[in-house]
C-alpha cells in the first residue's frame, strides 16, 4: 500500500503527461480530429435510438438521452477493459527498457478514456438541453458516479492486466464476455422495465456497468436519488478488486518482461 | 564508524549471489493448458548463475562475454526491469538509468513534447527536465526540426535526438549497453566525446556492456568476464581483456578445428560410398 502511494505521486505527473500526449496523438492522426470524440458516440446513438425505435417498436421517454448516457458509460468501461489485457505487450518498448509501476501504464489509459467520457458527458448535458429534459437537483449526484465507475474499472482492469500477460488468448475471452455484457447492461433498453422477476435485480444489482448506468439515467432523467447502499458496496468491491490487482501486480511485474 | 567505512570505500552496486531465470514454456494458451493438463513441464534457462561482486563508486565497470553469456540480462537486472530469481542487488539508494534509445517515444508528436516524455518516464521532474531543456536541444542538433512530429525525423535524427536525452538528463549510476554509435561521423565523435565526459566524472558509477576490445581497454577500470552465467574472471582490465581475447581465440580455432574434421569426414563418407557403387 506504502508502496502504491509512492509511486503515485512518483509517476502521477508522467502519467498525466502521457495522458495528454496519447490524445494529442490521436487527434494528429485523423482529419476530423478531435470531432471524432463527439461524433462517434453520437453516430451511435443514432443507430440505437433507429434500431429500437423503428425495428423492435418500443421506446423509453427521452430516448436518444436515454441510449446516450448508457453509451457514455459503457464506452468508457469497454475501452479501459479490452486495452488492459494486451497493455503490457503494447507497451513492450517501455517496459523492456525502462521499470515503470505497470498499473501507471494503465492509469495512463484511464486517465485519457476519462477525459473523453468527460466530453460524452458534457454532450448528455446539451442533449438534455436540446430534448428538454426537465433538470433535476439530483443531478448532483453525479459526482458520487463517476468515482465508483472509475474504482471499479480500474480493479477489473488490474486483474486482466495481470493474467493478459500470461494468458495468451485472455484477449478472445474478454472480448466475447464483454459482447455478452453489453447486451445485459441495458445500453438500448430498460432493464427495470423489460425483464421481471429475480433475474431483474441479478442483472441490475450485481452487474456493476448496468447498475451504474442505471443509476446515472434515474439522477439525470427521472430525478430519483441513487441508492447509496449498492453505491457504496460497489465502490468497496471496487478497492478491493484494486488492492488484490494491486499487489498481485507488485509481485509478480518484474517477471513481465521476461515473458512477453 | 560509518564514516570511516566510507572514506576507506564507498560501494554503489552490490550484486550478491544473483540467479534468473527465464521459464521458456510460461505462456500458455486456454485450449493448450486444457489438451495436456498433466504434462505442465516448464523448461527452465538459468541465464545467470549465482553472479556477486561490487562496484566502488566512481568506478567504471565494463562486462564482456560471448553472445548469450547473460550480459544484458545482468544489466537489465540492476536497472530493476528483472527482479532477481534469488540474490540480492543493492544499489545503495543511488539513482540509475539504462542508456537506451528512445524510450516512450509518441511517433505523432514533436521532438520537443517527447524530450519531456522520455523524461518523465525515466523518472525526472518536468522542472528538472526543463532546466535541461536547452542543452539537449542543443546537443541533439534538430534545431527548428524539435517541433516538427517525431515520425517526420530520418533514422539519425531520431537517434540523435534519443541520444541527447539520455545522455543530458544524469543519473548516479549509467547502465550502457553496446556504446552507443548514431548519426554521422561528426555526431559520432561529439557522442564518444560526451560519453567520455560522462563516464570521467568521479561521482559516476558505469557499468558498459561491450564487444569492443579497445573500447573498453580506454574506458574501464575493471573489468568482468561472464561465461554462461557465471563469472569466469574480475579484475584488471589488461589482465582479463587479454585472457578474454585468448580464449576467444582458442574457441574460433577449435570451432575451426571442429569444422575441418566433419568436412574430412563427410569426404570419406563420400569416397566410400563412390567406391561401393564403382
Amino acid at each position: 500500500m506504502k508502496k502504491f502511494i509512492y509511486n503515485m505521486q512518483k509517476y502521477w505527473n508522467y502519467s498525466v503527461y502521457a495522458a495528454k500526449a496519447e490524445l494529442k496523438a490521436e487527434v494528429a492522426n485523423s482529419y476530423l480530429n478531435w470531432l471524432w470524440w463527439i461524433l462517434d458516440p453520437i453516430a451511435f446513438m443514432i443507430t440505437y435510438t433507429v434500431m429500437v425505435e423503428v425495428v423492435f417498436g418500443t421506446s423509453e421517454p427521452y430516448f436518444p438521452v436515454f441510449v446516450f448516457i448508457g453509451l457514455t458509460c459503457w464506452n468508457y468501461f469497454n475501452t479501459c477493459i479490452s486495452g488492459s489485457v494486451k497493455l503490457v505487450s503494447a507497451n513492450k518498448a517501455i517496459v523492456t527498457k525502462v521499470y515503470v509501476p505497470k498499473y501507471i501504464l494503465l492509469l495512463v489509459k484511464s486517465l485519457k478514456n476519462l477525459f473523453k467520457m468527460m466530453i460524452s458527458w458534457a454532450l448528455v448535458i446539451v442533449l438534455m438541453l436540446f430534448f428538454k429534459v426537465p433538470f433535476h437537483w439530483t443531478i448532483l449526484y453525479w459526482f458520487l458516479i463517476i468515482p465508483v465507475l472509475f474504482v471499479v474499472t480500474f480493479g477489473i482492469s488490474t486483474i486482466l492486466l495481470h493474467f493478459g500477460i500470461f494468458v495468451e488468448d485472455l484477449f478472445n475471452v474478454t472480448n466475447i464476455v464483454l459482447k455478452l455484457v453489453f447486451y445485459l447492461s441495458g445500453v438500448f433498453y430498460s432493464i427495470g422495465k423489460r425483464i421481471k422477476g429475480p433475474v431483474k435485480v441479478l442483472l441490475l444489482k450485481c452487474n456493476p456497468i448496468a447498475f451504474l448506468m442505471d443509476q446515472s439515467r434515474n439522477i439525470l432523467l427521472y430525478g430519483k436519488a441513487p441508492s447509496f447502499r449498492w453505491l457504496i458496496l460497489w465502490f468497496i468491491v471496487g478497492c478491493l478488486l484494486s488492492w488484490i490487482g494491486v499487489t498481485v501486480i507488485h509481485k509478480y511485474e518484474n517477471s513481465y518482461a521476461k515473458v512477453i | 564508524m560509518k564514516r570511516k567505512k566510507e572514506e576507506k570505500k564507498e560501494i554503489a552496486i552490490t550484486v550478491k549471489d544473483l540467479h534468473i531465470r527465464y521459464r521458456s514454456l510460461k505462456k500458455f494458451s486456454i485450449k493448450k493448458s486444457f489438451l495436456k493438463l498433466k504434462t505442465n513441464k516448464m523448461e527452465i534457462f538459468e541465464a545467470l548463475k549465482g553472479v556477486s561482486f561490487e562496484v566502488e563508486k566512481g568506478k567504471i565497470l565494463g562486462i564482456v562475454g560471448k553472445n548469450g553469456s547473460g550480459k544484458s540480462t545482468l544489466l537489465r537486472s540492476i536497472a530493476g526491469i528483472f527482479s532477481p530469481d534469488k540474490g540480492k542487488i543493492d544499489l545503495h539508494g543511488n539513482t540509475i538509468s539504462l542508456l537506451s534509445i528512445g524510450v516512450g517515444f509518441q511517433p505523432a508528436l514533436t521532438g520537443y513534447e517527447n524530450i519531456f516524455l522520455s523524461g518523465m518516464l525515466l523518472g525526472f521532474s518536468e522542472e528538472q527536465i526543463r532546466a535541461k531543456l536547452n542543452d539537449i536541444i542543443d546537443f541533439s542538433e534538430l534545431g527548428d526540426f524539435i517541433y516538427s512530429p517525431v515520425k517526420t525525423y530520418s533514422s539519425g535524427m531520431y537517434s540523435k535526438l534519443a541520444f541527447s536525452i539520455t545522455a543530458i538528463l544524469e543519473t548516479d549510476i549509467m547502465l550502457i549497453d553496446e556504446v552507443l554509435s548514431v548519426g554521422d561521423i561528426q555526431f559520432k565523435a561529439k557522442s564518444y566525446a560526451k560519453m567520455k565526459e560522462l563516464i570521467d566524472d568521479t561521482n559516476r558509477t558505469v557499468v558498459i556492456v561491450s564487444h569492443s576490445i579497445e573500447t573498453l581497454r580506454e574506458l574501464c577500470d575493471v573489468i568482468l568476464w561472464l561465461h554462461d552465467g557465471e563469472i569466469k574472471m574480475c579484475g584488471d582490465v589488461d589482465e582479463v581483456l587479454d585472457k578474454y581475447t585468448e580464449f576467444m581465440e582458442l574457441d574460433v580455432q577449435k570451432k575451426e578445428e571442429a569444422k575441418k574434421k566433419e568436412e574430412e569426414e563427410v569426404k570419406k563418407a563420400i569416397k566410400k560410398q563412390t567406391e561401393k557403387s564403382s
